[in-house]
């Protein structure tokens, strides 16, 4: 008997000593490091809805056009210049002398190939929804396509930095399964390994037709554990990590070893309230109610006190950096007496119980702590608030859908890292959309409005009507732009990027 | 026949029923020395169980009384500390005392709660198990099986999202994964019981089946499940901070041992006592409810093998 | 003994089927996958479209029927997230998992077997309740508190290892540690009552009159026996390691199966869950035969039992 056991543990020893080291072909040196709270499910983003696919997506590919990080604008890459033939008709110029990974050269019917591939309603492409106003897509000659839409499009520019060019040789030879696992795009680096759920190693395109990256591997590691994150930061082990808590601050600023930054990102956060009845009659389809609620929080303070400053006061939901924001409004400033007193004008003059669902913090920055401090200013105003914290993700979004979720829930939005008006005020404020709590025909005849000409200078006139509209008639708790942190160690310069969208190959080595 | 523990923790094996052997207990001074450990640790649990059930009494402040302005303070002895805090605030400023003691209210709520709804289940079915024996025994053990089997989060996540979070699901979750060991335990000990002479003859004598396994078998095992109730209600506490870290836990702003432990994960490396001192209750208290559970044993009956 | 086998191999056909059963139907009853899947922005029809394309229209028994005939043919069918085979998926976590958790056994032997045994040798002294508390505090410390502890100390202070991921030697040390601290007390108790048990039998006592030497006799003739309690439960603790998996990998990025089917099942990537709670089973439950097998070799009262 003891011999089985001596020979289980041997083999036990062997199997746990004996397993192969990585090869470490690249030098600390040469390599930078970069880490993700989770990994991509496929190296083929339109196939994806994660931040993770995306931020993959534009080290490997390139896109039509991207947006320059100082001025937010969307700029030419893979294109070299875009105009509107008519209400429905783009004509795009294409880059010449660019070439895939596998050597082939990029042109027009790669554009054509790519859109529709991911147009195609038989094929299982999550991002066709981005898309569906494309209606063709026609080759003038190898470096000019046009694009026929359905209807006027105004954000079709917005959206040439939401799709990858992938090859038409691949598309049509290697095929889809193929494709998610073996990207081959036009971009800086090119993918040398995988191993799911472990890490990416990216090796730098040295015939890439823009600026060189200046590190030659980029390893992406994929680390769950946010106090993990932190600890491999401040140890030398993570080059670059992202969305770091508000509270962690100063453990990386301490730390000697790295250090943070931050940006205002394209996210606004807010409290939904079920002014639609969605979940049944409540407090909050009285427009006093929803004030009162305005009135009773104290955001300045909480910015201040819990998030460090991190974030953005805003008196709408449209953020900052977005196409259409109204830097006009001026937001709600905490008043308790006016609140009550509104809350007793709404038939509440011993307060209200209300139920707060509220989500899990997986894209907000400290929201259990802000969520507590708004709670607790609400309960002031006389909102009994009963919080219903769903701690899981998949079960809160699922509830939210279901019309479940009301009468109060937490919420942020990121626009697809589409930056305008209408990515958010079209899915949270018209009525009947998936995620709107809000209905209210005035406000669907601007957002309908908004999309259906191509004059910027209209647009914009359209969507400061609905932000006052909603502001007026206090739609949701407005809270704040947000902002993010990112980690940053010190033998490496970045910037921390406003579109959330990391770029390996802007990170330089330290001047000394 | 050897069991374990849906999550592993008491292990019993009997391969004579350990009831049987047991005899009344006696008490003495030297007795009574023998079990100073026990003792101790019953008195602390008493300590802890008493803060808990007069925690509002006690606590110095209301433990969802949220003050941004004071977040992470440290304990009273460390620089920056008050006397008003003795052990410091949390993230959002709450009374880190105040949270402990009405933490500790929720975590044995939840554990005395799971487990008289595990023993419940697993009581019945060990017994029918070993009573009926053939069919309905491999039945019963092929569910205690597929129970040992199943992924417990795929479980949790399932009553979650259905019921919705709350501490009476929490504790149905907890009930529902610990049944098998009782389960197991008791099967065991009833298989050897029902060849007893006693139980022979008291089939002869026409008693029916209820009859004879709930007055016949079943106080032979009181102590048996005693014990191991005692110290799964230790398991139950620290499978609640498990819970916790998958997000599915008692929900905040509740305080309970498991999640304070489970939110104070991420400010190990700056306000450490967010995590510590929750972490501190629940390691006195385990330890307690473990020594308690080892001299309950020793005194209800020396031999059995826990 | 074939009969007890033959008994002991349709039980485990039943439980992995029952696992594989109550899986499918709990997974359908959280949610909607295809909610997941999408944009958050998708409108209605590109809903229904994909409701379609992944066959959820159809009633459960079908969709499960469907799975199961392929399963047995050894196609799980492709991830809804990656569109890769669930199985090759699955297969690819599966040795860290392995490694990571029979480094932990390893660990949690080497802790365990010197501390039972010296606990029930000197039973009821201090030495044994040192163990004892010990051992609470192995189990009162959740693991997860653990590893941060020792990224901490041994990666942060002492830079010594590294803080997380997977490869070299250097990598195992904590994850093992950590995960063995978590079996390590159970493990304990039992080296500690198995030896106890053994040391008041009658052949030892007979050892002990002829004179055979105090170590001896332990090595030899306790703690021999003692193994037969200790390696079915270890058999049995397999199932319950992968508990602790989900936490030690999740702390320490390790990239193995159990935080690739807690995941999975937050996805609610139906193939995935399915391949990985199947095969899961099938290890714990050969492992537990397995086990069975042998003690009911050695000890012939348990397959009569």
């Amino acid at each position: 008997m003891r011999r089985t056991l001596v020979s289980g543990s041997a083999l036990f020893l062997l199997l746990a000593l004996g397993c192969p080291p990585a090869a470490d072909a690249q030098t600390r040196d040469d390599t930078l490091v970069y880490a993700l709270q989770s990994d991509v499910d496929t190296w083929d983003p339109p196939n994806s809805v994660l931040r993770e696919a995306i931020i993959l997506g534009y080290h490997v590919f390139d896109h039509l056009a991207v947006r320059d990080l100082k001025t937010r604008r969307v700029v030419p890459n893979l294109a070299l210049s875009w105009k509107a033939l008519n209400d429905t008709t783009w004509e795009v110029k294409l880059r010449q002398g660019v070439k895939f990974h596998d050597g082939s050269p990029f042109t027009a019917r790669d554009v054509k190939a790519t859109f529709e591939r991911v147009l195609d309603p038989t094929k299982k492409m999550t991002a066709r929804g981005n898309h569906a106003k494309i209606k063709s897509v026609e080759i003038v000659d190898d470096h000019t396509v046009k694009f026929h839409t359905d209807g006027p499009y105004p954000i079709f520019v917005e959206r040439l930095t939401a799709l990858v060019m992938a090859s038409e040789k691949v598309i049509k030879d290697k095929g889809h399964e193929w494709m998610q696992e073996h990207p081959i795009g036009t971009g800086p680096y090119k993918l040398v390994k995988w191993d799911r759920k472990h890490e990416h190693l990216l090796v730098r395109n040295d015939e890439y037709w823009g600026p060189k990256a200046p590190y030659k591997y980029v390893r992406i590691r994929i680390i769950p554990e946010q106090a993990t994150q932190i600890a491999e930061l401040i140890s030398g082990g993570v080059d670059v990590i992202k969305a770091v808590p508000p509270d962690q601050i100063d453990v990386i600023n301490k730390s000697g070893q790295a250090r943070t930054a931050s940006s205002p990102i394209l996210r606004t956060a807010f409290l939904q309230l079920d002014q639609a009845a969605r979940s049944g009659p409540n407090p909050f389809t009285d427009r006093r109610v929803r004030q009162a609620a305005n009135l009773a929080t104290d955001m300045d303070g909480i910015i201040k006190h819990v998030l460090n400053g991190l974030g953005d006061r805003v008196a709408t939901a449209v953020n900052p950096m977005a196409f259409g924001f109204d830097a006009g409004l001026k937001p709600y400033k905490q008043d308790l007496a006016a609140a009550k007193k509104l809350l007793a004008e709404a038939g509440y003059p011993n307060g209200v119980d209300i139920v707060y669902n509220q989500g899990p913090p997986t894209v907000e920055p400290g929201l259990l702590q802000t969520d507590e401090a708004i709670v607790a200013d609400l309960t002031k105003a006389g909102f009994r608030v009963k919080q219903n914290y769903v701690g899981d993700n998949t079960v809160f979004v699922a509830r939210i859908k279901d019309s479940k979720a009301g009468p109060m829930f937490s919420f942020s939005w990121g626009y697809y890292s589409v930056f305008d008006a209408d990515a958010i005020l079209y899915d949270i404020f018209k009525c009947k959309e998936t995620y709107a709590y809000y209905c209210n025909p005035a406000m669907d005849d601007l957002i309908i409005q908004g999309r259906s000409t191509l004059d910027q200078k209209k647009r914009a006139e359209v969507y400061a009507k609905a932000q006052k509209l909603a502001f007026d008639d206090a739609a949701y708790l407005f809270k704040w732009g947000l902002r993010g942190v990112w980690g940053i160690s010190n033998r490496v310069d970045y910037q921390a990027p406003p579109d959330e969208v990391d770029r390996m190959f802007l990170v330089t080595p330290r001047k000394k | 026949m050897k069991a374990v523990s849906a999550r592993g923790e008491v292990v019993l094996e009997a391969d004579e029923p350990a009831a049987l052997r047991a005899g009344p207990p006696r008490m003495s001074l030297r007795r009574l020395w023998r079990f100073k450990w026990g003792v101790a640790a019953t008195a602390i649990i008493l300590t802890i169980v008493g803060s808990a059930v007069w925690a509002p009494w006690i606590s110095p402040w209301d433990p969802l009384s949220v003050d941004i302005r004071h977040r992470l303070g440290p304990p009273a002895w460390m620089d920056g500390g008050t006397r008003a805090h003795v052990l410091g605030t949390d993230q959002v400023g709450r009374d880190l005392l105040s949270r402990v003691i009405y933490g500790g209210r929720v975590s044995l709520i939840i554990g005395v709660a799971a487990v008289l709804v595990s023993s419940s289940i697993g009581v019945l079915l060990g017994l029918a198990a070993g009573y009926f024996a053939g069919r309905m025994d491999w039945t019963i053990m092929t569910l205690v099986n597929v129970m040992l089997t199943f992924p417990f989060v795929l479980l949790a996540l399932a009553v979650i999202a259905v019921l919705g979070p709350s501490l009476v699901n929490m504790i149905i979750v907890l009930g529902i994964a610990d049944w098998p060991l009782y389960a197991r335990v008791i099967r065991a000990e009833t298989l050897a019981i029902r060849e007893r002479e006693f139980i022979l003859a008291g089939r002869a004598l026409g008693m029916s089946h209820a009859r004879l396994v709930f007055r016949q078998i079943l106080p032979n095992l009181v102590s048996v499940i005693v014990v191991i109730a005692t110290l799964q209600v230790a398991r139950v506490i620290i499978l609640e901070s498990f819970l916790s870290f998958l997000g599915l836990g008692v929900q905040p702003p509740t305080p309970a041992w498991g999640n304070m432990l489970g939110e104070g994960r991420v400010y190990m490396l700056n306000s450490w006592w967010i995590a510590t001192f929750p972490g501190l209750a629940i390691f006195v208290t385990t330890l307690a409810i473990n020594l308690m559970g080892n001299a309950l044993r020793d005194w209800l009956d020396p031999h059995m093998k826990l | 003994m074939k009969r007890y086998a033959l008994r002991q191999l349709l039980q485990l056909g039943v439980v992995v089927v029952g696992i594989s059963m109550l899986a499918f139907a709990i997974l359908h009853v959280i949610g909607d996958p295809v909610l997941l899947l999408l944009p958050l922005n998708a409108g209605k029809e590109e809903y229904e479209r994909y409701h379609k394309l992944l066959g959820l229209d159809k009633p459960v028994y079908v969709q499960y029927w469907k799975f199961a005939s392929r399963a047995v043919q050894g196609d799980f069918g492709k991830s809804w997230y990656t569109d890769t085979p669930a199985f090759t998926l699955v297969l690819e976590r599966m040795p860290p998992t392995l490694y990571l958790t029979s480094a932990g056994l390893v660990a949690a032997l080497l802790i365990a077997l010197p501390l039972g045994i010296l606990a029930a040798l000197k039973r009821h002294s201090l030495v044994d309740n040192l163990c004892t508390m010990l051992a609470v505090a192995g189990q009162a410390m959740p693991i997860f508190w653990l590893g941060i502890m020792l990224i901490i100390v041994f990666a942060v202070r002492l830079k010594a290892l590294p803080a997380s991921g997977y490869g070299t030697w250097q990598h195992f040390l904590m994850p093992a540690f950590t995960l063995g601290a978590f079996l390590a007390p159970l493990t304990m108790r039992l080296v500690r009552s198995g030896v106890i048990e053994i040391m008041n039998m009658d052949y030892i006592r007979t050892a002990r009159a002829k004179g055979v030497g105090e170590n001896t006799v332990v090595v030899k003739h306790a703690f021999r026996n003692a193994c037969i309690p200790i390696i079915t439960v270890l058999g049995l603790q397999f199932g319950q390691l992968l508990g602790g998996a989900i936490v030690t990998e999740t702390v320490f990025a390790w990239p193995g199966v159990a935080t690739l089917t807690v995941e999975s099942i937050r996805n609610q990537d139906f193939p995935v869950v399915q391949c990985a709670v199947v095969l899961l089973a099938l290890i714990i439950v050969s492992v537990n035969f397995l086990v069975d097998m042998i003690v009911g070799l050695i000890d012939p009262r348990i397959r009569l039992g």
